[in-house]
């Protein structure tokens, strides 16, 4: 169709969709969001993991399902074997515990913070290039765990200053039990379980008529679009097996703990909930915060991940988005130096070696360039080549090219304030 | 359901929609009057966009709830909850051409040219039948095409089918029937719980009460 295409234009100085230079404030609040939460997962005892930042497709494509599959950036090696980009942590992570870690003393508590790559549109923070900061709490599968990762998950939240939010609970297995032993085709069952997902009331009765189930089936999967809210759809719901119970019993055992850590407040269910990863098996959990319309944590319990690398363990993890908890933020990182001192003198080391930042003139400014020079950087203070100290007057124009990160997009309803302290005392 | 941000799409739906609103005592003569696209009412706002970008608002959160054709949300492919249909706004996406009733010859046709509006459900369409079909976007008046000869088929809403008549068109298979639904951000539906509950309550009262009165 004609000259429909733009003339090509040298890439050389153009980034590809999807990637972000970031660079003074920007990387400043990154890193800080990044510290806060790498802080909060050492103190519930997890330790970092790094897994490589690329690795063999298959490694990676194990388990992901098929939308995961199809984000993974892939390329060759020399010797011809296909290379993927990590897509998440949690995979390399299974790997990882499934071939080298198995034998050690569980559960195993590991953190991750890094960038992970999907092929697909950036939205609301998440680039092709995003950051994940998260969990996995390796060996136990218990209430205890999924309440422990829910309750650090909020405490992560909170530690990056974010205190309104509530979290969706909701457990994969519920969901799993009451669809089990159906044999559908799978038309029918992507497309049931696409009218439960869009809690599609209507869809799902019609689709439900259509497959002539027995009537407690019917009524199980009808009621789904209504199981959210308060902890009283643990009583609605219709349980026909010993499966669906015991899904239902884990959501009150862990709404219980949390509710002992004074969390409950944070919390509704959601049983029709099954989204997420394909290799979950169990809790599911979503938070979001007031002002964006995505989740800004997600996770869940992966109870057979880990077997697909050789050895079963149970586990339950989450990621938090960095980019979208610093769309969220209020707190801005500052870059700017305590001091700026004319000259590199023993002063100089010593203030930094006390702590505070120094940056020294190396261009042999004038007076009045450096002053400012000062005012620009934002300094506190000047330090004369003669010893005089002198205080820089702050000013409006170095205010004014952060002012947009400050006010986050929406703002509307009440604030609540999480009690991290009775959460970690517990 | 004070407070929630309502997103109404534009065209056909809004009287309709304007009219469900105003049943539940919201002062909406403001959205029939004016070109006002945002307009309060008791802690209520309610925000009027194109029907397309309806779904796009509300998956992002600018607006909590809103009220869209089901072809366009099909089309924009959001990840929303839509727990209601409204029974109102009912079309059919179709696909149709100058072709013999009756002829399925198109099904097995290379190199296709399908105008229309819904670039992706068509996309999906024709993948879906092994059909390579040329999509070619358009904005308006869809009937056009196969007229000027810049496409073979279109697919298109129909309501009646009187437009694809008039324009010597056949309708060639149904991709799908809508009505407008109530669709749910899904932060708003776990951060406001009891609003979007009593919003949705409020319609499948209306519903069941219309239903009784035939």
């Amino acid at each position: 169709m004609g000259w429909g295409g733009m003339i090509a234009q040298s890439l050389d100085k153009q980034l590809p969709h999807g990637v972000a230079d970031l660079f003074f404030n920007d990387a400043a609040r990154k890193r800080a969001v990044e510290r806060a939460l790498a802080d909060t997962f050492a103190r519930w005892g997890y330790s970092e993991i790094i897994p490589p930042m690329f690795e063999y497709y298959e490694s990676l494509a194990a388990e992901a399902g098929p939308q995961l599959r199809e984000e993974i950036y892939r390329f060759f090696d020399r010797d011809g074997r296909t290379l993927a980009l990590r897509a998440d942590f949690t995979i390399p992570t299974a790997r990882i515990v499934g071939t080298k870690l198995f034998d050690r003393a569980m559960p195993l508590r590991f953190f991750y913070i890094g960038s992970v790559f999907r092929y697909k549109e950036p939205q609301a923070g998440v680039r092709r290039e995003f950051t994940q900061a998260g969990i996995e709490l390796i060996g136990a599968n218990t209430a205890d765990a999924d309440a422990e990762a829910i309750a650090l998950a909020m405490t992560a939240l909170s530690a990056t200053g974010l205190n309104d939010f509530l979290f969706t609970l909701s457990n994969a297995a519920f969901l799993q039990a009451t669809l089990c032993d159906l044999a559908l085709s799978d038309a029918d069952d992507t497309a049931l379980r696409d009218a439960i997902r869009r809690k599609n009331a209507t869809a799902l009765a019609q689709r439900l008529a259509a497959l002539n189930l027995d009537t407690t089936r019917t009524r199980a999967l009808a009621q789904l679009p209504t199981l959210w809210g308060n902890a009283d759809v643990l009583d609605r719901a219709i349980c026909i097996n010993d499966d669906a119970r015991a899904a239902v019993e884990r959501l009150r055992d862990v709404v219980a703990r949390l509710a002992q850590f004074g969390l409950a407040d944070f919390v509704t269910l959601d049983l029709a909930e099954n989204r997420g990863m394909a290799y979950y098996t169990g809790i599911l959990f979503e938070g979001f915060v007031r002002g964006l319309g995505f989740a800004v944590a997600s996770g869940g319990r992966y109870d057979h991940l880990i077997a697909h690398f050789g050895h079963d363990l149970p586990a339950v993890g989450f990621a938090i988005g960095v980019e979208r908890v610093m769309m969220l933020q209020r707190t801005r990182a500052s870059i700017a130096p305590d001091v700026i001192a004319q000259i590199c003198d023993a002063r100089v080391f010593d203030a930094r070696a006390g702590g505070q930042a120094v940056e020294v003139d190396v261009s042999n400014r004038d007076d009045a360039a450096l002053r400012e020079y000062a005012r620009v950087r934002g300094a506190r203070e000047i330090w004369w080549r003669d010893g005089r100290i002198e205080s820089v007057i702050a000013s409006e124009a170095k205010q004014s090219p952060n002012r947009k990160l400050e006010t986050p997009a929406l703002a509307c309803g009440a604030s609540v304030a999480l009690s991290a302290k009775n959460a970690s005392s517990q | 359901m004070s407070n929630l941000t309502i997103a109404l799409a534009k065209g056909r739906l809004l009287n309709p929609s304007i009219k469900l609103f105003e049943s539940f005592g919201y002062d909406l003569r403001a959205a029939r009057d004016s070109r006002k696209l945002v307009i309060g009412s008791q802690g209520a706002q309610f925000v009027l966009a194109k029907p397309m970008d309806v779904p796009i608002y509300v998956e992002y959160g600018a607006a909590d709830v809103g009220i869209v054709g089901q072809d366009a949300l099909r089309e924009r492919g959001a990840n929303l909850y839509e727990p209601l249909v409204l029974g109102y706004g009912a079309c059919r996406l179709v696909v149709a051409g100058k072709r013999e009733p009756g002829d399925a010859e198109w099904k097995t046709l290379a190199g296709l040219r399908v105008a229309t509006k819904y670039p992706r459900v068509t996309k999906q369409y024709f993948s879906a039948r092994g059909l390579s079909a040329e999509i070619i976007e358009v904005y308006g008046s869809v009937e056009l095409a196969p007229m000027v000869g810049l496409a073979d088929l279109i697919v298109d809403v129909v309501d009646t089918g009187h437009t694809l008549r008039e324009n010597g068109l056949v309708e060639l298979d149904e991709i799908f029937k809508s009505q407008a639904a109530l669709i749910v951000n899904r932060a708003a539906h776990t951060l406001r719980v009891s609003e979007i509950r009593s919003l949705i309550e409020k319609i499948n009262g209306l519903q069941i009460n219309a239903d009784k009165l035939g």
